[in-house]
């Protein structure tokens, strides 16, 4: 209600100083804020960093990277969703279902205007290097053979893009999954590092992470968790070749605003970043930092959204994981 | 040799001689406004290093943190300020000397000394990293806890007085580390249903507040009385260091080598490095007394080893992709935008590249002795601003670095409570020190902890079953009972004195 007032407000004030409110057409007339959920320097800032240069290229106007990680995103997807809709205040978005099923914060799909998916990176699925467990198949089967002897480090905080993607695998081949003893942690690199360390059987987390410590013998991959390979690393077999199932997942990035956006904002923005992800610029840099492509219109972006919370609540309940 | 004459070629390059230097001034800059850090100087540098070439663009990262590192030092001596979380163990011992007209010799074992640590450190990278790298690869959660135990201990060392008030220092630390999302379990601790809690509380708008707010506050109540007027005028700072470097040559070796060591332990950094020099340095000098009274001994070990540390920081990234500290966790995301991807094969798929970034820790330390004395030429020019001129534009600084760490107007206010509190505390002859630490220490114990028994499924035994591990506990555990065991054993003393008696 507050907020419907204060912008009847600001429409009235635009009228009285002859600001027809056709400026929605010239949008952006002042620079855009985005706001990136995680810290500078990581992978997510990297992306909208890119972003927000090119688009500014684009729109003429300054385009500028906010950084708010706190609380593993919390603080900064829920100020995307409460932002004022008004084409100023956009953000990139990651996996956060988690939140509202860990009773960290409501967040949900309502809140968001979705953009477009730019990224999509499948889960990855690491054991030490002197592993007894070469391939997909013999891990599997020990794990379900014995499931509470193993510990399994997240590669973040549990209930995040790795963990929860090879948990549904677990689930689907009718393993115990509750037995297993689940290691969060701040990251993937420090999951990694403990399993090199020997603290761990296995770790979740993306192929590229791994890929020092894997090129270095002292981390042994796999699977990706996804149908085709992937080009970064041609020899970790996907889950479809291994044990012949479709089966896709892992962590994703996507433009949104707050829900309410102005359909003409979204349409150009979308038609900006669809030019952008063509381009052979952000191409080059993403594979370069080994973040996979993937293309989502804002239809179906929107969408996958509902995916997402779904398939999320489901792994989650059957880990018992759900707070509340 | 060849590939270091190439790298040193590819160094010298004029172009990449222009970034370094400009990244140093800017370096320079920002670690000595408080509340901007070298890692925040790293992640500005960033979004410009996109459209560099390889070397230019780490050296640029290279020297703005390096330089960032020892500006920290120069509001710490001149105002009681630290100009990074890295120079925090020291900052009390450095104002203490410029007080009694020894700033020169504070500023100038700041600069001496970081040369002299960034050195180590790089010659360290350069040719110990395996080594070092396959070390740091073999501390699980349960060394990491012990380790951060023993950092505790240091908290209780450094503090001058009253070890009680320490102590209630340090638990209040440990207590304000615990608000917010709980990142192993998921809960939220102290937040009272705030989003903007949920987060927990920055080091950084707490550390500004604490010692810069605070000082604010004292300076605004004693106006009838300036009881702070520091040394006025700041002579030649390189005068007497030989001698100084020296006298305490075995205490900064020994800070080269544990900056080194820490820095090259993923999740531990510069900080952290800073705070256990200085208290090893007050625990092995022969005049402990002397600490906190303006003694330059602990600054010169410390301040080597936090310049130390950040080469030391290099070793896991560049050979294990795994960040030494929140400089090199950045560090790592350039690498691979240059397509020199961290791992073993670094070292052979391009090794003029990685080497010439080497030599740019060299070049960057060098060049710290002239940029640095600039600085503290023209930092030192604040001494004879009035201060009722320059605490209103050091509060706009805490400010305006506050609100850039987090991008919110929460941490501003954050930075103020913790002012009042900061003063309140110092009031009381309560030093604020141990909270620093404790919130820096409170995390990687609670979180390694945690770690730990979900491992060993709430048994005790495996914290010291890993070779490391088991000896890091024993020293641990020691070093809390030794002053017990020397209590008991002086009463003992004593009463058997009195009964001869």
């Amino acid at each position: 209600m507050m907020r419907r007032h204060i912008l009847s407000l600001a429409a009235g004030a635009a009228l009285m100083f002859g600001l027809a409110p056709a400026a929605e057409a010239a949008w952006p007339e002042r620079p855009v804020t985005i706001i990136v959920p995680a810290a500078a320097g990581g992978g997510t800032d990297a992306t909208g960093r890119l972003l927000a240069k090119q688009l500014q290229d684009i729109f003429k106007q300054p385009f500028n990277v906010v950084n708010q990680g706190q609380a593993g995103g919390v603080v900064g997807h829920t100020n995307i969703a409460t932002a004022r809709p008004d084409g100023y205040t956009i953000g990139v978005i990651y996996p956060y279902a988690q939140y509202k099923l860990l009773g960290q914060a409501d967040i949900t799909r309502d809140m968001f205007q979705p953009v477009a998916q730019f990224n999509f990176d499948p889960a990855g699925f690491h054991a030490p290097a002197n592993t007894p467990h070469k391939t997909l198949k013999e891990a599997l089967a020990a794990i379900k053979a014995n499931p509470s002897k193993f510990k399994i480090g997240c590669g973040g905080p549990c209930g995040g893009s790795w963990d929860i993607p090879v948990s549904g695998l677990f689930i689907d081949q009718g393993i115990d999954t509750k037995q297993i003893t689940f290691i969060p942690s701040n990251g993937a690199a420090v999951s990694l590092q403990e399993l090199a360390a020997g603290g761990l059987d296995f770790v979740t987390a993306s192929a590229p992470e791994a890929k020092a410590l894997i090129e270095a013998g002292k981390v042994h991959p796999l699977v990706v968790m996804s149908d085709d390979r992937i080009p970064a690393f041609p020899n970790i077999a996907p889950v479809k070749e291994q044990i012949g199932k479709t089966f896709e997942g892992g962590a994703w990035r996507g433009v949104a605003g707050p829900k309410g956006l102005p359909q003409d904002i979204v349409q150009s923005l979308e038609k900006a970043l669809k030019q952008i992800y063509d381009s052979a610029e952000f191409r080059d840099a993403m594979t370069a930092r080994g973040f996979g492509m993937r293309w989502r219109t804002s239809g179906e972006f929107t969408a996958f959204l509902k995916e997402h919370e779904e398939f999320t609540a489901r792994i989650m309940t059957a880990l018992n994981m759900v707070k509340k | 040799m060849e590939v270091m004459l190439q790298a040193l070629a590819l160094l010298l390059e004029p172009y990449t001689l222009m970034v370094i230097l400009l990244a140093s001034f800017f370096g320079l800059f920002v670690g000595s406004m408080p509340g901007l850090t070298a890692t925040m100087a790293t992640a500005l540098l960033v979004p410009v290093t996109f459209f560099m070439a390889p070397v230019p663009a780490i050296a640029a990262v290279v020297a703005a943190s390096a330089m960032a590192i020892f500006a920290g030092d120069i509001p710490g001596a001149l105002l009681r300020i630290p100009g990074t979380p890295a120079s925090a163990a020291y900052t009390d011992e450095a104002y203490a000397m410029t007080r009694k007209g020894e700033g020169e010799m504070a500023l100038g074992a700041g600069v001496t000394c970081s040369v002299f640590g960034g050195l180590f450190g790089a010659a360290a990278l350069m040719f110990f990293a395996p080594p070092l790298a396959e070390l740091a690869l073999k501390f699980s959660s349960f060394e990491y806890f012990w380790l951060s135990c023993l950092g505790l201990a240091c908290a209780i060392l450094v503090a001058p007085g009253s070890a009680v008030k320490s102590t209630i220092s340090l638990l209040f630390g440990l207590l304000i580390a615990c608000v917010g999302i709980d990142s192993m379990t998921g809960y939220t601790r102290f937040t009272f249903g705030y989003v903007q809690l949920t987060g927990g509380l920055s080091l950084i708008p707490v550390l500004v507040g604490m010692y810069a707010v605070a000082e604010i506050i004292r300076y605004a109540i004693t106006i009838d009385a300036p009881i702070t007027i520091a040394q006025k005028k700041i002579g030649n700072i390189f005068a007497g260091q030989i001698p100084m470097m020296w006298k305490y040559k075995v205490g900064i070796m020994r800070g080269n080598v544990v900056g080194t060591l820490i820095g090259a332990l993923p999740g531990a950094g510069a900080d952290i490095a800073a705070w256990v020099s200085y208290a090893m340095s007050k625990k092995f000098s022969k005049e402990p007394e002397k600490f906190g009274t303006g003694h330059v001994e602990g600054i010169a070990e410390a301040g080597a080893a936090n310049n130390s540390a950040l080469g030391g920081a290099y070793v896991p990234a560049t050979v294990f992709g795994i960040p030494g500290d929140s400089i090199t966790a950045i560090v790592i995301g350039v690498l691979y935008m240059k397509g020199m991807n961290p791992g073993p094969t670094i070292f052979i798929r391009n090794p003029e590249l990685i080497y010439a970034v080497f030599l740019s820790f060299i070049l960057a330390n060098l060049m710290m002795l002239p940029l640095g004395w600039i600085a503290i030429k023209s930092a030192k020019q604040v001494l004879s601003v009035p201060r009722s001129i320059l605490m209103p534009i050091i509060l706009m600084f805490c400010l305006v670095g506050s609100f850039a760490i987090d991008n919110t107007v929460f941490a501003v206010t954050v930075m103020l409570i913790f002012g009042v509190i900061g003063f309140l505390m110092e009031e009381n002859g309560i030093p604020i020190a141990p909270a620093v630490l404790g919130l820096v220490l409170g995390p990687l114990i609670e979180n390694n902890f945690i770690t730990s028994m979900m491992k060993a499924e709430g048994n005790f035994l495996p914290f010291f079953e890993r070779p490391i591990a088991g000896v890091l506990g024993v020293v641990t555990i020691l070093v809390w009972l030794a002053p017990l065991a020397v209590w008991l054993w002086r009463r003992s003393q004593g009463h058997r004195a009195a009964v001869r008696a």
